[in-house]
């Protein structure tokens, strides 16, 4: 039976031997993992040999979209990659707006491309429809993200889907990314490194063979209600104009038309919110980059880099080596720290570090990204540092979790003092510091508490669990009012339904969709009949099996890392009371994720009776 | 069906692809951006927007453009 929504096949590339061939998608698979990020773990769950090292051939990675991508349901484009990561060493789940990539790759043919082995030299992966090439990277290899997004469409044409490394993934360096098309990025945590580490280049696709759905009627029923909410949308205009600068004004509007040259959307997005922006003055006019936001450029300036120019500059540098900015400026500036303490000799630097100078930034981006001099030790991160100054460099380390800086923080990167799901998220997602996956109505939104169950509502969170979430709505409230270990499993269930189905997990976008609209979609989309209690319960067997697969990995509670320097001054603050937040508070809300989990407190792992109630024996 | 002229805003237009969406389902039963009668390709600097010879100009693909990149405009009577 074919189902609709899914391409039908897998693609199998094994870097190693060459070999390419395709098999069709196991559709008992689809039904229990309902498709992208769940179908793709799994598929990667299954392959994996526990233990391999994240840089070894043995590290497959597996790409895949959802039923929905390539429809035009709004925002539904997302692309996901399962491996194991080197900077946390953990099975995680990489994701990026997916531009034209998740399209292309659905209307190939293909809803997963499994990619194992390493290529014994530099290639690209060509996937045109039923041609399916590995070619010879030749002078692809040492250039930047840009320059080889260029160059590719200059070849193959437009809308060519495009995911590439640039020279800091060749290179290993631990927090490399992919990034796709230049505009989003995909793995904090060294997917770049992964790549690079098979000498994979770029996977390049296009395809032509269309995307049906299983019920036209009842398809068209459910996209035409969510655009016609999305065009009452009384935000949509400022949304569309500002993009994440709507959540988090940071920058002059002025100065941000000013720059501002164009605003791209992943495909079917009616809300896209990629930036092309360009210097139009001063010493580095005509800099141009393409950037997941413009919110971007508050991290160089949080470093230092106050002109705005400069900042831009910085990010394109960064970008173009394919670089994780958070972790470089992290590594870089505790590096500096490590040499005014004297426990990196200054001459070992050589070149003085100045984060608060883009000529010292792009000196060290080089160094690092081509792991020159001491350079060559920041590209193993946080660890490498502290493997080789031990007890002498931790007292000055930032705070990090399993290996990573967690970056948003009251002095993170992302400066930000309220706990709440996306904090503690940082701690609970199996990747790393990562905050993605729990997003939730507490993010920026400051909303009151009185609010929040029309959003719990529409993430599927029962109602029983509500009330745990909110024990006390209506009366005085107190720091216990809101529970957010318990509201962030939610958090998780809900952008794991999002990104197996494949739609945009961003506050903007998922705010018109709900449980129920997604269970429609996807049972119109495919023609498995789904209900939104059923989508639920399967979006949770995709997270619990995300954390089996890093139990057997040897992860567990001890891993869920609390920083300390979280609780030193300026501490996080309460949601509703804005107390600071202790260490005690903070190991009562891992606690009750595991518990509204159904997971040992103690350890952290599910229990046998949950996984078997979630079909996961 | 009513036939109208398509302004098109290459300017304000994000690459979205909306409009192939929709006009492939429309005409072909399947999404398939390929077999669109309208074509979109944006880069940083530009973007252009084209038809293609069978078109009937039914309007769909304004009808799914979200950022006013495409207006119908009533075919004016000779």
């Amino acid at each position: 039976m074919k189902l609709g929504g899914f391409a039908g096949r897998i693609l199998i590339v094994n870097l190693s031997t060459g070999e390419t061939r395709y098999e069709p998608l196991d559709y008992g698979l689809a039904e229990k993992f309902l498709g992208g990020l769940g179908v793709s773990l799994k598929l990667y769950y299954d392959i994996v040999k526990p233990g391999v090292p994240p840089l070894s051939p043995e590290n497959p990675v597996v790409l895949g979209t959802g039923p929905l991508v390539g429809t035009d349901l709004p925002a539904t484009s997302r692309v996901y990659a399962i491996t194991k990561l080197p900077q946390s060493k953990a099975v995680a789940w990489c994701g990026g707006g997916g531009m034209n990539f998740g399209c292309m790759l659905k209307n190939a043919g293909y809803d997963n491309v499994i990619i194992e082995g390493r290529s014994e030299k530099p290639v690209i992966l060509k996937i045109f429809d039923d041609e399916v090439e590995i070619l010879d990277a030749g002078d692809f290899w040492g250039k930047g993200v840009k320059d080889t997004c260029s160059r590719l469409w200059d070849t193959y044409g437009r809308p060519t889907g495009i995911i590439t490394i640039g020279q800091a993934g060749e290179n290993k360096v631990i927090f490399s990314m992919a990034y796709i098309e230049g505009a989003a990025t995909m793995g904090r945590g060294g997917l770049g490194a992964v790549l690079g580490s098979k000498n994979l280049k770029a996977i390049i696709v296009k395809g032509s063979k269309g995307i049906q759905v299983a019920d036209r009627k009842r398809y068209r029923s459910v996209r035409d209600r969510l655009l016609k909410t999305m065009r009452e949308y009384p935000y949509l205009k400022e949304w569309q104009e500002l993009g994440l600068m709507k959540s988090l004004p940071f920058f002059p509007m002025d100065l941000y038309k000013k720059v501002k040259k164009r605003r791209l959307a992943c495909v079917s997005c009616p809300i896209g919110d990629k930036d092309v922006i360009e210097i139009k003055d001063g010493p580095l006019k005509g800099t141009v980059i393409r950037s997941t936001s413009m919110i971007n450029l508050i991290t160089p300036m949080v470093y230092g880099l106050k002109d705005y120019r400069e900042a831009i500059k910085c990010v394109s540098i960064l970008d173009d080596f394919g670089m994780d900015m958070f972790e470089f400026f992290g590594v870089l500036s505790f590096t500096k720290d490590l040499i005014e303490q004297g426990v990196i000799a200054p001459e070992q630097a050589q070149d003085k570090i100045k984060v608060d100078s883009l000529e010292s930034v792009e000196i060290w981006a080089k160094k690092v990204c081509f792991r020159q001099g001491l350079g060559d030790l920041l590209a193993g991160g946080f660890n490498a540092i502290l493997d080789t100054f031990g007890d002498m460099a931790r007292p000055h380390a930032p705070y990090i979790i399993r290996g990573m800086l967690p970056y948003t923080g009251p002095r993170g990167p992302l400066p930000w003092e309220l706990f709440g799901t996306m904090e503690l998220g940082q701690s609970l997602d199996p990747r790393g510091p990562h905050v993605g996956a729990s997003g939730s109505p507490t993010y920026f939104a400051r909303r009151p508490l009185d609010q929040f169950p029309r959003h719990l509502r529409r993430m599927g969170a029962p109602e029983e669990a509500i009330e745990r979430i909110l024990p006390s709505l209506g009366s005085p409230e107190d720091e216990e009012s809101l529970k957010v270990g318990r509201l962030l499993t939610y958090s998780h269930n809900w952008f794991s339904a999002l990104g197996s189905l494949g739609i945009c997990a961003r506050a903007q976008i998922n705010r018109f969709y709900n449980a129920e609209t997604c269970s429609e979609a996807y049972s119109s989309v495919t023609g498995i009949e789904t209900t939104k209690e059923e989508l639920m319960m399967k979006a949770e067997r995709v997270w619990n099996l995300l954390r089996i697969a890093n139990v057997r990995e040897g992860f567990a509670r001890k891993d869920d890392t609390l920083p300390d320097k979280w609780f030193e001054a300026p501490p996080f603050k309460n949601y509703v009371t804005m107390k600071p937040i202790t260490r005690q508070d903070a190991e009562r809300m891992l606690e009750d994720y595991y518990d509204e989990r159904g997971w040992d407190k103690r350890t952290g792992i599910p229990t046998k009776e949950k996984l078997a109630k979630l079909g996961l024996e | 069906m009513k036939r109208f002229l398509i302004e098109v805003r290459p300017e304000l237009c994000t690459g979205c692809l909306r409009c192939e969406l929709a006009c492939s389902e429309v005409y072909t039963g399947a999404f398939n951006p390929s077999a669109a009668r309208i074509k979109v390709q944006v880069s940083d600097n530009e973007c252009s927007i084209s038809f293609t010879e069978d078109c009937t100009y039914c309007g769909i693909c304004v009808d799914h453009c979200f950022y006013d990149a495409l207006k119908k405009r009533l075919e004016e009577k000779a």
